[in-house]
């Protein structure tokens, strides 16, 4: 009887800490929203207005207008498509070669793949800015895309690897005294196997490119090809400015909701590729 | 549609050019005496390994090779010898106070982040209504944009009228105190950070934990519970070293990703009284300057800084991680 009575009250314990938690991620979400749809004079009101009367929800537009917005979005969504095409090709198939085949000095090159994780990528980063400045090509959005060809993310190609070796090998082997290639075995047998490792990957890569901002910055000085993120970067304001705070929450609830919408959409998936991965060694 | 035009072409001519070397490589291999399979899998890999020398190898020596020359994109590489380090490490008035903001930045954010995403996931491990939403509200954080987080933090904090000084108020009032200025005074700027990385305990760190957690097996706390241990002890005797190669992992990558702070830096702005992290460094050197041979040295540094630490940390593992396959023996 006490015994359960404590059960009872841990609990209660338990939701109050579940849930207070829940409230303190929302509370900068609903802030957000909240600062989006303040008028100027409102944004720093005291104390702090919770939900502004009445609500611009003409910001929204006025911050998408005050800055070619919709030329940065075709600009970021090519850069997205470009590279997630790109690494979600490249990394399966590098994947693939490393989850199925044996070749000497396969080990050690798995493992400098693993390190390369542990990389400051600030060491790398003006080596690369002067081979890409040497090809002529700053101020392009290749730097930002071509690089996906050579599966440069070694999480996802790790994760990969982990799926496929999840997968029985007697069926590549039925596969193959059936007559198929090690590409058709690929294509047809274990491609479809993996379904919920590509669509996390897929939400992943999506986001990395989506979000990016050094990369952008970096290599984008044209305003043509500036991206949201940078676009975004002038509602900072300067020395003698300040920040539109409305526009840049307006911006930014732009810019995450596509990610949002995507995580909800393939989040069963999403969780169990990332609890595959089973991360036990 | 200009604009796109030309790295399109470019962007479909990659991947013919690196099926066409993957095709010579796996010919050239069958000749050295390599077998069809063995062949076939190097080939596979062969883009990673293009890129990895390309984009990886050669640019860690040639920013060695820059970090003894003064190189600044438009003139041929000086070689300077040992200057750019002598001048960092004695006369710049930016360099040390950078390590020392970078350094306890990641002291400060790296057991608030390990220890409380494992404590977070444990929370998230237990039978709740509803657990299934919450683990969606818990993983919002690694959703949102950086930038915006970064933002949405400026706002938070600020000074006058943020959310963070109106909730503190009472407090603030019982002291007599006036409202800090968290970013603009060098003296919060830690605390601030503090505070906001507690929001990195959310996301993808409590996603990872909750995965290990549900690898332990089950019937290791059935016979604890016939032992009677308490929750403390099966936390400590059975969770723990179960789980401690991804708590190595998450400790490893926290330190990391904590020593490489940029965009969210960027955007927050803190006074420059503070000093500037590592990494804002090396951008403002190499790519505002144009310095790129003193840039070069910084990275260096912050490199040799990661690694060093890295060493140090897989050193103390043999005492504290557990692996399944020595158990066996």
């Amino acid at each position: 009887m006490k015994n359960s009575k404590g059960k009872m009250i841990g609990k209660i314990i338990t939701y109050i800490i579940v849930i207070g938690l829940a409230i303190i991620i929302l509370i900068p979400f609903f802030w957000m929203i909240s600062t989006a749809l303040k008028s100027d004079a409102d944004i720093f009101a005291w104390p702090p207005e919770w939900i502004p009367r009445p609500p611009q929800w003409h910001n929204f537009a006025d911050a998408w207008n005050a800055m070619p917005f919709s030329k940065y979005l075709s600009n970021t969504l090519f850069i997205v498509i470009l590279g997630m095409t790109g690494e979600m090709i490249s990394e399966t198939l590098v994947a693939y070669g490393f989850a199925r085949f044996d070749f000497p000095g396969k080990n050690v090159i798995f493992f400098i793949l693993l390190s390369t994780m542990m990389l400051p990528f600030h060491v790398t980063l003006i080596p690369t800015f002067v081979i890409w400045n040497k090809l002529g090509l700053v101020n392009n959005f290749d730097p930002l895309v071509l690089r996906s060809w050579t599966a440069w993310g070694p999480f996802y190609i790790f994760l990969l690897r982990q799926f496929f070796m999840g997968i029985p090998i007697e069926l590549d082997e039925a596969a193959e005294i059936d007559g198929a290639s090690p590409l058709q075995t690929f294509y047809h047998i274990l491609l479809p196997q993996i379904k919920p490792a590509l669509l996390a990957i897929g939400v992943f890569t999506f986001k990395g490119y989506w979000n990016d901002f050094l990369g952008p910055m970096i290599y984008l000085g044209d305003a043509e090809k500036y991206t949201m993120n940078i676009g975004m970067y002038f509602f900072m304001g300067g020395p003698n400015e300040p920040p539109k705070w409305n526009y840049l929450m307006a911006m930014s609830t732009i810019i995450a909701l596509p990610i949002i919408i995507l995580f909800f959409a393939a989040q069963k998936y999403f969780i169990e590729g990332v609890t595959f991965s089973g991360l036990k060694e | 549609m200009e604009r796109f035009a030309g790295t399109f072409g470019r962007w479909l001519m990659t991947p013919i050019i690196l099926v066409l070397i993957a095709i010579g490589l796996y010919y050239f291999l069958r000749r050295i005496g390599w077998k069809h399979r063995q062949a076939m899998g190097f080939s596979l890999i062969s883009p990673w390994v293009i890129g990895f020398l390309i984009f990886t190898a050669f640019p860690l020596v040639y920013s060695l090779f820059l970090s003894f020359t003064d190189y600044n994109l438009f003139n041929k590489p000086n070689w300077v010898g040992l200057s750019n380090y002598k001048w960092l490490f004695t006369k710049d008035i930016e360099f040390w106070k950078s390590v020392k903001l970078t350094l306890s930045y990641a002291a400060i954010t790296l057991p608030i982040g390990v220890i409380g995403s494992l404590l977070v996931a444990m929370l998230l491990n237990k039978k709740i209504k509803g657990v299934g939403i919450f683990r969606t509200i818990y993983y919002l954080p690694a959703v949102l944009p950086e930038v915006a987080v970064a933002l949405l933090w400026r706002l938070f904090f600020n000074s006058e009228s943020g959310l963070l000084n109106y909730m503190l108020q009472p407090i603030l009032k019982l002291f007599n105190l006036g409202k800090p200025d968290w970013f603009g005074d060098a003296r919060f700027v830690l605390p601030a950070f503090a505070i906001m990385s507690i929001w990195g305990i959310f996301g993808t760190n409590t996603v990872v934990f909750l995965a290990a957690l549900q690898g332990v097996p089950r019937s290791l706390y059935e016979v604890a519970d016939l032992d009677g241990a308490s929750a403390f002890k099966k936390f400590w005797n059975i969770t723990v070293p179960q789980i401690s190669p991804i708590i190595l992992l998450q400790i490893i990558m926290g330190m990391i990703g904590a020593l490489q702070v940029f965009t969210v830096a960027m955007f927050v702005r803190p006074t420059s009284a503070a000093g500037k992290f590592l990494n804002q460094l090396i951008y403002e050197r190499g790519f505002t300057q144009l310095h790129m041979g003193e840039a070069s040295a910084i990275a260096w540094v912050l490199f040799i800084i990661i690694l060093a630490l890295s060493l140090l940390v897989f050193k103390t593992t043999p005492a504290w991680v557990y692996y399944e396959s020595e158990g066996m023996n």
